[in-house]
């Protein structure tokens, strides 16, 4: 047995596009879309430095899911979705509550804020729910290979396809349609909080607004890739095309680029090396990452290298092909 | 023309992409229902449910196992190629009972929208399975009752004859013929444990895997971790467990293929007692390892060396 399964051109790049369309493609699509989805919030989070904001809502989701669990007793979609978004909002209310009554920063508050509420929901899952089939795994891993498996949607003749894809296109237009309702708002109370108080933006409602919407894009993506990979997706989009544009529409366009050339590449890096599709999409997407940090034309280490060179040499007569 | 007929219409790349998609599905379909020739294809969680069907099903199937040797089913994550197979396989089979933690949930899914998946344990009385928690959830771990475990195999030709008619008579004699030889092989283990004095019969491993031995076989069982491997034994369970073997006079304690042995490895020395050796709990062994004449990689196997590291350990 080897580590590194055998190169095979036509199962790794034919195949997914054609015969398993239905299996890997799908898997492909519903990584987009978490990828897309969590991407377009990751750019305001990056903007307002608050990108670990994701990584503190995905792990205080299991202290919610445990209580949803004890209160109801059901292990149901919905109720786990609304104890997780709830406890999601709740550490976004106890950072705020922290870090505006305290001396305490922002950084420090959140890293209180969720360490505690997992603690709290391992303790709680310990002392409830004991030899039930319900722990941290299941909130830290995603199980995206069962996807495709699950029974499709249909709304009159028309296939939609398996609930999670349903659920995540969903919350992704859903996210796109409030991004241009608000995009000003976003946008002005991102870069200038006190000129977008000024001029009578709302600016806490804002930001309470945007954390409930992150709250959700996370607990949708859970099933899919689980609550440390989504924060990969989170944070990998934005960072990537705030390196290659510093424009913010161009930004969030970039950043859906980003989305699907990480689902695309994770894909057939998944069939590849047979390994977890979302696993192999994030590393993918960190690569493309590495990609723009390298090549970027605005500030890439290479264009920025060849640019200095240019300048030292004095004059660019001798060197040909420019720009 | 041509061109004027591509420019026109944007979308024909995208269609006749379309059309040889379906194409390839469609021909994948026909390769996979012509002729009667073809095997049933099964897709089994375990290996010991794989071991099952290929009892039944003979020639006439094709099992693949998704989980091989020394992997822990309670933490398994499918990969991209499982998909595949789950996906083409004419019958799923499944352990059941929570074995396969959240795997069952879809796999449950799957069954209510037409799918042919089957939890091998379905079949079962569930007043014959060993309760545990208060909410009417069982040990899943049913294979190491051998008559329990024989009593699982009609289900599986059920559907295997539900899938080929044609192959009817066939997957019933086999059927017969492996529950006979299940049931010989559970005398041939009751027999083989009575070398073990009444007093020594306490089994220590891992985790609680060997609910059902005992029972069948008359072992108290003592395990370091619960019936699922995904929560870790507190300090207090160690020196619980570590008093526990002191004060009885266990002899030995057994580690498993797929659970991690550090932590009963240390109460192992801090208790002083030897190792009876590696146990197959919840995953088969590697095929064409041998035990006697036993491919360790089937059920029987398994099974003959577990019972014999066993009594070698104890008596």
């Amino acid at each position: 047995m080897t580590l590194v399964p055998e190169f095979q051109y036509q199962r790794v790049f034919i195949e997914p596009w054609t015969t398993e369309l239905g299996s890997h493609g799908l898997m492909a699509l519903v990584t987009f879309l978490v990828g897309a989805t969590c991407g377009l919030i990751g750019n305001f989070l990056i903007l307002r430095r608050m990108a670990l904001m994701g990584d503190a809502i995905s792990h205080s989701v299991l202290p919610g899911i445990a209580t949803a669990f004890l209160l109801t007793g059901s292990r149901g979609i919905g109720a786990m979705a609304l104890g997780a978004v709830g406890a999601a909002f709740t550490t976004h209310l106890l950072i705020e509550i922290i870090s505006r009554h305290s001396r305490i920063k922002p950084d420090a508050a959140i890293g209180i804020a969720f360490s505690t509420l997992f603690a709290a929901g391992v303790v709680l899952i310990a002392v409830f729910a004991d030899r039930v089939d319900l722990d941290q795994d299941c909130v830290l891993n995603g199980e995206l290979p069962m996807i495709p498996l699950e029974p499709s949607v249909r709304i009159g003749g028309l296939v939609l396809g398996p609930p999670p894809l349903v659920r995540l296109g969903c919350l992704w237009v859903g996210t796109v349609f409030l991004l241009l309702a608000f995009y000003k708002e976003l946008l002005l109370s991102s870069f200038d909080p006190g000129l977008a108080a000024c001029l009578g933006i709302p600016v806490g409602r804002v930001h309470h607004g945007l954390m409930l919407w992150l709250a959700m894009a996370v607990v949708a993506s859970f099933e899919a890739v689980g609550a440390i990979l989504v924060i990969a997706l989170l944070i990998l989009p934005g960072a990537t095309a705030s390196l290659l544009t510093e424009k913010m529409v161009p930004r969030l366009v970039w950043s859906l680029v980003h989305a699907a050339l990480s689902a695309i590449a994770g894909m057939h890096l998944s069939v590849a090396l047979d390994c977890s599709p979302a696993g192999a999409s994030v590393v993918a997407g960190a690569g493309w990452f590495a990609c723009a940090w390298v090549f970027s034309p605005v500030g890439g280490l290479i264009p920025a290298w060849w640019r200095r060179r240019r300048a030292s040499s004095g004059g660019g007569g001798t060197v040909t092909g420019g720009d | 023309m041509r061109w004027k007929f591509e420019g026109a219409c944007p979308l024909v790349g995208f269609r006749r992409g379309l059309a040889l998609m379906y194409f390839f599905w469609f021909s994948a379909l026909m390769a996979l229902s012509a002729g009667q020739e073809v095997k049933v294809s099964v897709c089994a969680t375990t290996g010991m449910v794989a071991d099952l069907a290929r009892g039944v099903g003979g020639d006439a199937v094709a099992v693949h196992a998704l989980m091989g040797p020394g992997v822990d089913p309670h933490l398994y994550k499918a990969t991209a190629s499982d998909l595949v197979r789950l996906q083409r396989a004419d019958l799923i089979l499944y352990n059941g009972l929570h074995l396969e933690g959240r795997m069952q949930e879809t796999f449950e899914r799957l069954s209510r929208s037409g799918r042919r998946v089957r939890a091998v344990t379905d079949g079962l009385n569930r007043a014959r399975l060993i309760r545990t928690g208060t909410e009417g959830l069982h040990d899943p771990h049913v294979w190491f009752d051998v008559r329990l475990w024989a009593d699982c195999v009609d289900g599986v030709a059920r559907e295997l004859m539900a899938l080929r008619p044609a192959s009817e008579g066939q997957f019933q004699a086999r059927a017969a013929l492996l529950r006979d030889r299940w049931i010989d092989l559970d005398r041939w283990a009751r027999g083989r444990v009575a070398a073990v004095p009444e007093s020594r019969r306490i089994l220590v491993t891992s985790h609680d895997a060997f609910g059902y031995f005992g029972r069948a076989y008359g072992f108290q069982v003592v395990a370091l971790q619960g019936i699922s491997t995904v929560t870790e034994a507190g300090l207090a369970d160690m020196t619980q467990l570590t008093d526990f073997i002191r004060t009885r006079g266990v002899p030995a304690v057994f580690i498993e293929s797929s659970v991690s042995p550090a932590g009963l490895e240390r109460i192992r020395k801090d208790a002083g007692v030897k190792l009876g050796g590696e146990l197959f709990s919840d995953a088969l062994g590697t095929p064409g390892e041998k035990h006697g004449d036993f491919d360790l990689g089937t059920y029987e196997g398994m099974i003959r060396r577990n019972v014999d590291r066993i009594v070698e350990g104890l008596k």
